[in-house]
């Protein structure tokens, strides 16, 4: 009988919960259970991977069965896999402030039904609300002994509202996605503002499409630091060419007040206790002072390129682990936000966000703001609406030359290769020259 | 897989459970077995195989509809048991019953007994790919390919059980030249369908192609949207806007429009069930599927409608309930959406051409606005490719454009659940330089 070289095996296992409402009705709230494992066998070149559902039945026997059968995948590989050595090793989960599993699937309903009511203001013709909750433990156990579990239970809301006036219509939405317990207690607040939004968007102008400065709020500029930065640096896209930064560590690729940071430790939505190859979670810089230090990595990626640290591993159940971000930031500089949009003077402020894009391979990305404001003489002006931003990562990088000292982390998903993983975004305000603008209006 | 006779066992025991504390009971079962493996850059890293098995049960008590799922046969009675609870905060709705069995005597051809689930096979069609590939100088930067095999049944407690196979295909490349990136793939339920050779060659001639591109003048431009660029677009902002609970909910900019003509004459869109990869005579809920015609020659006919949106609103089912999975709820989709009207030669004068676009899935679902970034963008005159476009973003309101619509090329492509041809608009607006 063959024996691996090396083999791991995640096993996932738990309850999701949902909860949907649409214009005051409950369309449906209720669980279900999911319980799968991927077994991951090194041969004598690549990796052999079979999935399995209902592993915690399975025996001992059944499972060197699969690690065999893993084998004979592995068997048709040609690429040889070297994995860095990488200290093993486990965070505890920040304890929650209430418990979701504690709280009756009927009290949500009734929580999340008075967000969702908040919404329901003169002008607004849609309201809906969504509740989601996803407990579960992992476990993992790899050839070489490291055996570590823990149970994690993240959960969330989203809250969306449609205005609608002359026939046009406009929306707005507010979420919140956590790991430190139920979060739906006294949220009415958000409700009403994604109504507010929605009726305000009504007035506003489609934003004029161009080049020009722009402000990034918050939340924008997470994005930014996540889209532009963050993909690029995995080391999966480096070491399959695919990355517009490759060979381009303690090169200074963007302003000397940029730093951009990928912390799974930080107790935020991407928190994880330890990565998905069993390998402990470190704080890394991508970019420090403007010049690329790390690369983020697995163990395999590790030792292909080099430069950077192993423990950014992620996996959904089901699925083998990729080198994904986890709560990933731009530091804060030194600058008040008023200051910046003195410094903008004549341009666009960016809030929100409905999304972004990259190819990291051509160094291009793409991302939508929710909302803006003009700027002019160094003033916020009127709002504008449907504004997106696209631009070239490296020149980009080099054109952000202000940060504010007001970051702030929002919380979303990411996704890649199928997967989608819980993920922060964060930044204080910062200023980007010469940005390209897309928008309709003339 | 299963025996048959297991699965209608198990069905028949879960309904009769059920029935002893709901109105009515639904089950519906996916099992399936696929193998795949992935290129890392132009070398085979990983391959493996997956088994899944899903259940999904619904339960109807005096209106009210509960669901859940699992993973595990053994696990059935505390996914009936939650199914049951979940009935218990549900609003009560106007419910007219599941769906009988009906006499589907249409056979549907979504069922390849050549494929074989076997990694041999799968290293066959990678190869493939490599070889199309070498025709550019490019470098494979990765790439997959898989076969899957799968059986859904579904029953109900007004005595349906039906059950469907299905086989799949699926193939991609991703190649690079310098910054230039090319992707390219196929999915079929047929093996003899897909050509790895040509996905290969094609993924290659993108990245190729795109080297050395100029830039663009803002300006207003006409543009060739492949099936792709039209696909993504319309998958974000045209499919939910004719989905019948976002009409009734007062979220579609469809929904006082019925019968109105509110795009192009040159411009139908229809859901065939009959006839693509989607194909199936019954959808999610058991309801016999049928022809869709949403929009007819620019006007407006039809919304989808599932059991639940259309019993609530005073509407029939159109057939029109997918799910993700066993573990999904039903909601309201298609099976196989066409894009159709006159066709010419749309490349003949000089238009800028877009592969695909990055970021359409921000596009304003409500409003239809968008402003994305071209991907592989080139001018395109007499019917071939002219100089590559380093980079832009086109803006525009996807509502707008389909009512104003220059032209339909020949040939058609499925992406997905789509089928349709390249689209060609005039005089929209591209920020560049």
């Amino acid at each position: 009988m063959e024996e691996p070289k090396y083999y791991d095996i995640r096993h996932v296992a738990g309850i999701s919960t949902h909860i949907d409402i649409d214009n005051s009705v409950v369309e449906s709230a209720g669980s279900s259970f999911f319980d799968t494992a991927v077994i991951r066998v090194l041969g004598q070149k690549g990796w052999g991977v079979l999935t399995v559902d209902n592993f915690g039945e399975k025996s001992r026997a059944e499972t060197d069965g699969f690690i065999q059968e893993a084998l004979k995948f592995a068997a048709v590989t040609e690429e040889p896999v070297e994995l860095a050595d990488a200290p093993g090793g486990i965070l505890p989960v920040p304890v929650m402030k209430e418990d979701p599993g504690d709280v009756s699937l009927g009290e949500k309903c009734e929580l999340l039904l008075s967000i969702e009511a908040a919404a329901r203001k003169p002008g607004i013709m849609n309201t809906r609300a969504r509740y989601s909750e996803s407990s579960g433990t992992v476990c993992f156990t790899d050839s070489g002994g490291n055996e570590y579990s823990y149970e994690m239970v993240r959960s969330g809301y989203s809250v969306v509202a449609v205005a609608r006036k002359n026939g046009t219509m406009q929306m707005g939405r507010e979420s919140e996605h956590t790991i430190s317990g139920l979060n739906l207690r006294h949220k009415e607040v958000k409700g009403s503002l994604a109504a507010e939004r929605a009726i305000k968007l009504l007035d506003a102008l489609p934003a004029k499409g161009g080049r020009m400065n722009a402000v990034l709020d918050q939340e924008l500029a997470g994005v930014f630091a996540h889209e532009a930065i963050g993909h690029a640096s995995e080391g999966d896209l480096v070491k399959e060419g695919v990355s517009v930064i490759k060979d381009k560590i303690g090169e200074k690729i963007g302003d000397g007040c940029l730093t951009v940071v990928d912390d799974p430790t930080m107790p935020e939505f991407g928190f994880m206790p330890v990565d998905a190859e069993g390998v402990a979670v470190h704080r890394t810089e991508i970019i420090r002072s403007g010049v690329l230090v790390n690369y983020l990595h697995n163990r395999q990626t590790l030792a292909a390129v080099g430069n950077g640290v192993a423990g950014h591993a992620r996996a959904v159940s089901g699925d083998v682990p990729l080198v994904r971000m986890s709560n990933t930031f731009i530091e804060n500089g030194d600058s008040t936000m008023d200051e910046i949009i003195e410094c903008c003077r004549d341009g666009i402020l960016l809030k929100g966000s409905r999304g972004g894009q990259v190819d990291p391979g051509r160094g291009v990305f793409q991302f939508n703001a929710e909302y803006g404001y003009i700027i002019k003489n160094g003033e916020l002006k009127e709002m504008v609406r449907d504004v997106s931003l696209s631009g070239d990562i490296l020149s980009t990088l080099h054109n952000i030359v202000m940060c504010a000292d007001d970051r702030k982390m929002t919380p979303g998903y990411c996704g890649k290769g199928g997967q989608s993983v819980p993920v922060t975004d964060g930044a204080p305000h910062v200023l980007l020259k010469d940005a390209v603008i897309g928008g309709q209006g003339v | 897989m299963s025996e048959a006779g297991e699965i209608a066992e198990l069905s028949e025991t879960i309904i009769s459970a059920g029935l002893r504390v709901a109105d009515e009971v639904e089950v519906y079962l996916a099992e399936g077995s696929s193998v795949s493996a992935e290129l890392k850059r132009d070398i085979i890293g990983e391959a493996g195989a997956s088994d899944a098995w899903a259940l999904g049960i619904r339960t109807i008590k005096d209106g009210k509809i509960g669901i859940s799922s699992t993973s595990n046969p053994r696990k059935w009675r505390q996914c009936l048991d939650a199914a049951v609870a979940s009935t218990i905060l549900a609003t009560p709705q106007e419910w007219n019953g599941l769906p009988g069995p009906a006499d589907l005597k249409r056979k549907m051809d979504v069922f390849d007994s050549e494929i074989e689930i076997d990694i041999s096979v799968v290293c066959e069609l990678i190869s493939g790919m490599l070889e199309g590939a070498k025709e550019h100088t490019v470098d494979v930067a990765g790439g997959s390919a898989g076969l899957s095999t799968g059986r859904v049944t579904l029953a109900n407690s007004s005595s349906l059980l039906y059950t469907r196979e299905k086989t799949g295909v699926g193939i991609s490349l991703e190649t690079i030249s310098g910054t230039s990136t090319g992707y390219e793939f196929d999915n079929s339920c047929f093996i003899k369908d897909v050509d790895p050779e040509e996905v290969g060659r094609q993924a290659a001639f993108l990245a190729a192609h795109s080297v050395g591109g100029t830039d663009i003048q803002s300006g207003a431009y006409d543009v060739i949207l492949s099936p792709l660029s039209v696909s993504q677009l319309i998958g974000a902002v045209l499919l939910p806007a004719l989905n019948g609970r976002n009409v009734k909910a007062g979220r579609s900019f469809f929904a006082d429009k019925l019968g109105e003509k509110c795009m192009d004459e040159k411009f139908s869109l229809y859901d065939d069930p009959f006839s693509g990869p989607g194909s199936t005579t019954w959808d999610a809920e058991g309801v016999p599927t049928k022809r869709l015609d949403f929009v007819k020659n620019g006007v407006l006919e039809c919304f989808s409608y599932d059991l639940k949106t259309a019993c609530r609103y005073g509407e029939k089912s159109t057939g029109s309930a997918v799910r993700g999975g066993a573990g999904g709820s039903p909601s309201i989709g298609v099976h196989n959406l066409y894009i159709d009207g006159p066709r010419s030669d749309i490349a003949d004068e000089r238009a800028l051409y877009t592969h695909s676009l990055i970021g359409a899935h921000t596009a304003n679902a409500i409003t239809g606005d968008f402003s994305v970034e071209l991907s592989n963008a080139s001018w395109m005159e007499g019917g071939s490719y002219g100089e590559p476009i380093r980079s832009g973003m086109l803006s525009g309101n996807v509502f707008e454009m389909v009512d104003n619509i220059g032209g339909m090329s020949h040939e058609s492509r499925t992406i997905g659940s789509i089928i349709l041809p390249s689209v060609r608009f005039n005089n929209l607006q591209i920020i560049g330089k």
